[in-house]
């Protein structure tokens, strides 16, 4: 009931009072129709250039349709034996379970079995080809923050002792960003072997250039305030560093560091398509020999691999910030 | 009176080709002395004040302090009586900064340290470089850090974040870590214009008594003319970067408040000071 009344209150309020003056509009902004027009035809163009550039054709898509049923429906089930069967880990009869997996002592022999297993065999199973990704991830960011942490101070301009120095970290981490990491595996493979090493150190060169940068930009935005205040008592670069920039930047370090381990979870499991080992070499391997029940395997592993630390990784960001 | 501790000679201060920001000051300060350097916003208040510790480079003129003030260090080898701040190199204008305590308009504290860390990072000029890069000091410099919270009544704030504390407390932080220094001169730009009115009477409370107490030279910047009034032995009305008053506060009268707070009249019959 009072509401109704406020509504039409409110509603005569709004009405022009008759004693309304005329009012002086302001000229309406002019509109460039033309212009208009002329930008989304060139948009066009320029999506219709990359269609054809790209092979678009509903042809191809229509028949491959149903392969792409047939592969998947050879997949399924997927088969766990890959994963359950203690057959594929095969593990060396001269051992006992507990020498295998605890660092106890063992003669020359039963250590170079040891070793073997673990450098060679098991990394073949889906399960340790899964934990050698997660390995190169850690290993490839932790190398990174290592270089990016203090080349992020020189390349941020307030951060930085000399406007030379800033320049040129900055040109030749704009550089060296701009190679993927994949390009960076196969001129690895080919200058160290295939294998994990390569990978991790691919993972690596990428992650530091992509750090420092991300670093860099949030030292650049920090309150200066601070800086000055520190600065006024007569303390050292290093000082300011630690009392004023860190304190301000260290909850975004930490969550691009996550950020760029869950990256480095999925790049890694590419660069094994490459030859850089983990979980990407099994599935090659899979999908090539028309394994595809296994091949489902490691693509379901991968897919929890990757939620686990998306989730993980989520979890301890709300914890540290 | 005593020997001045900073003697200011035709200080100049412009930026690029603009206009001059600081034209021609010349004053001299002295310790236990409480000056407030009055003006309105843009009339060179807070420049006047970094020139005094190089956090801005002044263009010109020179900046006098007696060199017996800087704890000595193996930079200083000329016994010089008098050094020049504006030509000093980075070496030994930290001793000086040492010896200069800073507080400002929005307290400038490390929001997610410690109210002692904060405090501790005062001290960070005498200390080495080290230990205390990572936040590690020796018990000595812990419990000079303990003595001064104390003194500004917050002991037991001690282990808390900073941007936990309110406005006035984060304020009074300031002023600890700025003890921290064992400061000759305190330079404070708008220590009160965040705060309301009680705090902006405490802090200065605070300050006034630590100017008489430790024989501080403290000199801030002021916009409003009755807290400068009640605070001030002195005060130095600045107007487009000229001086147009330096003097007691009771003599602060009509025509000079007018000087200060009406800059575009006062320019064109300015007494040249």
């Amino acid at each position: 009931m009072t509401a109704s009344t406020n509504l039409k209150e409110r509603a005569r309020m709004h009405q022009p009072s008759k004693t309304a003056y005329p009012l002086s509009l302001p000229p309406k902004p002019k509109k460039k129709p033309l212009r208009k027009w002329a930008l989304i035809l060139v948009l066009l163009l320029v999506l219709a250039w990359a269609f054809s550039g790209s092979q678009f054709n509903f042809a191809d898509l229509a028949s491959g349709g149903p392969r792409m049923a047939d592969m998947l429906s050879r997949s399924m089930p997927p088969d766990f034996s890959t994963l359950t069967d203690e057959k594929v880990y095969d593990f060396p009869p001269e051992l006992k379970l507990h020498q295998l997996f605890l660092p106890v002592s063992l003669g020359t022999e039963q250590g170079e079995i040891k070793s073997r297993w673990w450098n060679n065999t098991f990394p073949q199973t889906i399960l340790g080809a899964t934990i050698q990704t997660i390995q190169m991830a850690l290993t490839g960011t932790f190398l990174a923050v290592l270089f990016a942490f203090p080349l992020g101070f020189l390349a941020a301009r307030n951060t930085s002792p000399h406007p030379l120095i800033y320049h040129t970290v900055k040109i030749i981490i704009n550089f060296l960003r701009t190679i993927p990491d994949f390009a960076v595996g196969l001129i690895l493979i080919a200058a160290i072997g295939l294998g994990p090493f390569a990978g991790t150190l691919a993972l690596a060169f990428h992650t530091t250039t992509v750090l420092i940068k991300l670093f860099s930009e949030s030292i650049e935005n920090i309150d200066e305030g601070v800086v000055e205040a520190i600065e006024a008592t007569g303390a050292h670069f290093v000082q300011i560093a630690s009392f004023a920039v860190l304190p301000q930047v260290i909850p975004d370090f930490i969550s691009f560091v996550l950020y760029r381990f869950e990256t480095n979870i999925r790049a890694a499991a590419v660069l094994g398509l490459i030859g850089a080992g983990g979980i990407g070499l099994i599935m090659n391997s899979d999908f090539r020999m028309f394994q595809y029940p296994q091949a489902a395997t490691s693509v379901l592993v991968l897919i929890v691999l990757v939620m686990f630390v998306d989730y993980t990784s989520a979890r301890l960001r709300k914890m540290v910030l | 009176m005593a020997q001045p501790i900073i003697e200011v000679r035709d200080l100049k201060k412009g930026y690029g080709n603009g206009p001059l920001v600081l034209e021609d000051l010349s004053l001299s300060f002295h310790p236990g002395e409480f000056t407030t350097i009055l003006g309105l916003s843009g009339s060179g208040k807070s420049t006047f004040l970094r020139c005094l510790n190089r956090l801005v480079e002044p263009s010109g003129g020179k900046i006098m302090i007696p060199s017996s003030i800087l704890e000595k260090g193996e930079i200083l080898e000329d016994e010089k009586p008098e050094l020049d701040i504006v030509t000093l190199p980075l070496g030994p204008l930290r001793l000086w900064r040492r010896r200069v305590g800073m507080i400002f308009q929005q307290f400038n504290l490390a929001k997610r340290l410690s109210v002692l860390d904060n405090v501790l990072s005062g001290g960070l000029g005498g200390v080495n470089l080290f230990p205390s890069s990572l936040r590690l000091f020796s018990t000595p410099t812990r419990e000079q850090a303990f003595r001064n919270l104390d003194r500004l009544g917050l002991l037991d704030r001690a282990y808390q974040r900073a941007d936990t504390l309110s406005g006035g407390q984060q304020q009074r932080v300031a002023i600890a870590r700025a003890l921290m220094q064992k400061p000759r001169v305190i330079l404070a730009d708008e220590p009160v214009a965040s705060l309301d009115p009680k705090l902006s009477v405490t802090i200065l409370d605070i300050l006034r008594r630590i100017a008489r107490e430790d024989d501080i030279s403290v000199i801030i910047s002021l916009h409003t003319l009755e807290l400068a009034k009640n605070y001030s032995d002195r005060i130095v009305g600045l107007s487009g970067g000229r001086i147009v008053f330096d003097g007691k506060p009771d003599r602060l009268e009509k025509e000079a408040i007018d000087r200060i707070y009406q800059p575009e009249r006062a320019r064109s019959h300015a007494p040249a000071l």
